[in-house]
């Protein structure tokens, strides 16, 4: 049996004359690049049901369309240099990573090259903060792009599902570091290492070099964000100097590393010395190739 | 047993070792053909579909508050009310050697000390009478609404998470007490053969569900900015489910999922409304004092279903029992088109 035509399309024939006219004149490495999403989200390896959702929530008709927006930030703002992508290996991947930049525009463009530059075309799984899902709007376009509420079941439900989820160990403590914190690793949590000793889940170090000067922060204002209910209201050079137009990030150039996997075997429930040993194996690792990756750096931008 | 809710990002992977988690579960012997079948709440929607699914197979007795018209002939139905002295005679003269417990009141038309005495006080009844009348098996049809819907669900709960819904939905508390009775009872009476069902929302033409009701709507209020997955299964799963948990005598606690999860608007369009989406700030302060007064007839803290997600992994169930829902999502939401 067809499906009913749905509802609330009445306007669809008049989006279509302006999809139209839009192409005529907009260049046409975007559109390719439209066309290459849609061709690219045709081979990645999820399963959906017959409305097109996994059972996440994850829904390729929508993430194109946010994937599109952030390939044009990957292209064109932060010009992103990927390194060593095809070290990805199939199969189940926690890919771990520095997180920093006040906005987690590193995780995107993560996401954007696994999608864009890795074979085959991966959807990588983000971990999302726990006040996310209270957003309007947010948690539906965060489960829609393949992102989850970052519990310990989900996570454990998506590796066995042999799928590549991102996680930053530095959590909020990365995202909101300063200006002059900048590729200093903080304190990473423990509990990506326990996921990949329960799972069997292979790690991939991941340094992002360039995210840490997008959004110079000076200040974060803690009392202001415990208000806000909010993990950080950070102060950046820009923002809230120039007002809205201040979140935009500067056009600083992205390079990603993407490290050798490492595996490692042992109870997850073993104490924390021992786990933070092997967790300590791969901050050193990610450490390295930061320090590899800034002293190959010429310019900030470029 | 109970995982330990996690409460915030810096315990973003909090970990609890796999083997502490889940209920013994396993196979006991088998309900034979013939056995004496109690149902109560039968002349529901859901209990008639189970009398039909299984009188076949057992020789069924039901009980329940309204009668049943259309009873399949020379079948024992006691009208009586559960909180009645009279309703241990159905005990005392069926003598049932399994039984089916369905009489929930779930909708909020009678007042909250009726549904307590109902679901809560009937249940430790039905339980009571079931030890001292050498009751084999026994399954109870709770369902997934007992985990609550909270922005921090995980999307696949499973049956060791802790029942929250009292937490922001503080008037069905009753449904999670009476999963609680149910699951202390599963634990002090091994010899009973027991099998707790947590189903996800159920549509049918037979069934009179909130879930149900709500989509059968013309136009349909939802919230704006929030398009929550929700699972669904067809009253005849259902059924199935409760047939298949008597028939392999599977003793645990279960959640038990249909064909899969679509987002909330999507089960509007398919079920032939229009959704309207509204701002909570507006929606939700109107419709608590209108159910106060009496005048809506649902309390707001339903309202969160409609924001998060509830949505449970019923692969135990499966595994245990060999159920898998016959419906498609087509069939389910073509069962309450409009």
């Amino acid at each position: 049996m067809f499906a009913a035509e749905p509802r609330g399309t009445l306007g669809l024939g008049r989006a279509d004359a302006v999809a139209q006219t839009a192409r005529e004149w907009l260049p046409q490495p975007i559109w390719d690049l439209r066309r290459e999403i849609d061709e690219r989200m045709g081979r990645i390896p999820t399963q959906l049901n017959s409305y097109g959702y996994d059972q996440w929530g994850f829904h390729p008709a929508t993430a194109a369309r946010a994937i599109f927006t952030t390939a044009l930030l990957y292209r064109y703002w932060f010009r992103v240099q990927v390194h060593g992508i095809e070290r990805i290996p199939p199969g189940r991947v926690l890919l771990i990573s520095n997180h920093a930049g006040q906005i987690a525009l590193d995780a995107a463009m993560i996401g954007v090259a696994t999608f864009l530059d890795n074979e085959p075309p991966r959807i990588v799984r983000g971990m999302g903060e726990y006040w996310l899902p209270t957003v309007p709007w947010v948690n539906e376009l965060m489960a829609r792009a393949g992102s989850v509420v970052g519990t310990r079941k989900n996570c454990v439900d998506l590796l066995n599902n042999e799928e590549a989820v991102i996680a930053f160990p530095e959590g909020v403590r990365g995202m909101n570091k300063l200006i002059w914190e900048r590729y200093q690793l903080q304190e990473f949590g423990h509990g990506f290492m326990r996921l990949a000793l329960e799972t069997g889940a292979p790690i991939v170090p991941i340094a992002v070099v360039g995210s840490e000067e997008q959004a110079p922060g000076i200040a974060n204002l803690r009392p202001l964000a415990r208000l806000l209910r909010m993990p950080a209201f950070p102060i950046t050079l820009t923002f809230p100097a120039l007002g809205l137009l201040g979140l935009v990030p500067l056009p600083v150039k992205y390079n990603i590393y993407f490290g050798e996997p490492m595996h490692f075997e042992g109870n997850p429930s073993d104490e924390d010395e021992v786990v933070g040993e092997k967790v300590e194996q791969v901050k050193a690792e990610i450490a390295t190739m930061l320090a590899q990756g800034l002293a190959r750096r010429r310019s900030l931008f470029w | 047993m109970g995982q330990v809710p996690v409460e915030g990002p810096e315990e973003l992977f909090h970990f609890a070792p796999a083997e502490a988690a889940g209920a013994e579960r396993r196979t006991r012997r088998a309900a034979q053909p013939g056995e004496k079948l109690l149902i109560t709440g039968i002349a529901g929607g859901q209990g008639r579909l189970i009398a039909q699914r299984l009188g076949s197979f057992f020789r069924i007795a039901g009980v329940d508050r309204s009668r049943w018209d259309g009873a399949p002939a020379g079948m024992p139905m006691h009208v009586v009310d559960l909180r009645k002295r009279k309703f241990e005679d159905v005990f005392r003269t069926e003598r049932p050697d399994a039984l089916v417990h369905l009489a929930f009141v779930r909708h909020f038309r009678s007042d909250a000390r009726v549904r307590h005495e109902v679901n809560v006080l009937g249940t430790k009844r039905v339980l009571e009478y079931a030890i001292r009348y050498g009751v084999k098996r026994i399954v109870v049809l709770s369902s997934a609404y007992v985990y609550g819907a909270l922005p921090d669900n995980p999307y696949y709960v499973d049956e060791d998470y802790p029942l929250n819904v009292s937490r922001t939905y503080p008037e069905v508390r009753d449904l999670a007490e009476v999963d609680g009775l149910a699951t202390t009872f599963l634990w002090r009476h091994p010899e009973v053969t027991t099998a707790i069902l947590r189903p996800v929302n159920t549509l049918g033409y037979y069934v009179h569900s909130a879930i149900g009701r709500y989509l059968r709507q013309r136009y349909v209020p939802t919230i704006l900015g929030f398009n929550p997955m929700l699972q669904f299964i067809h009253e005849e799963d259902v059924a199935e489910a409760v047939a298949l948990a008597l028939q392999k005598g599977v003793h645990g606690v279960y959640n038990v999922t249909g064909p899969g999860a679509v987002p909330l608007k999507v089960a509007i369009r398919e079920t032939g409304g229009t959704a309207v989406p509204l701002p909570e700030a507006l929606i939700r302060p109107v419709l608590s004092r209108l159910f106060r007064l009496g005048l809506y007839h649902t309390p707001s803290g339903a309202m969160d279903f409609l924001k998060y997600p509830c949505t449970i992994d019923g692969s135990q169930f499966g595994r245990d029992s060999g159920f898998s829902p016959l419906f498609t999502l087509e069939d389910t939401f073509a069962s309450v088109r409009r």
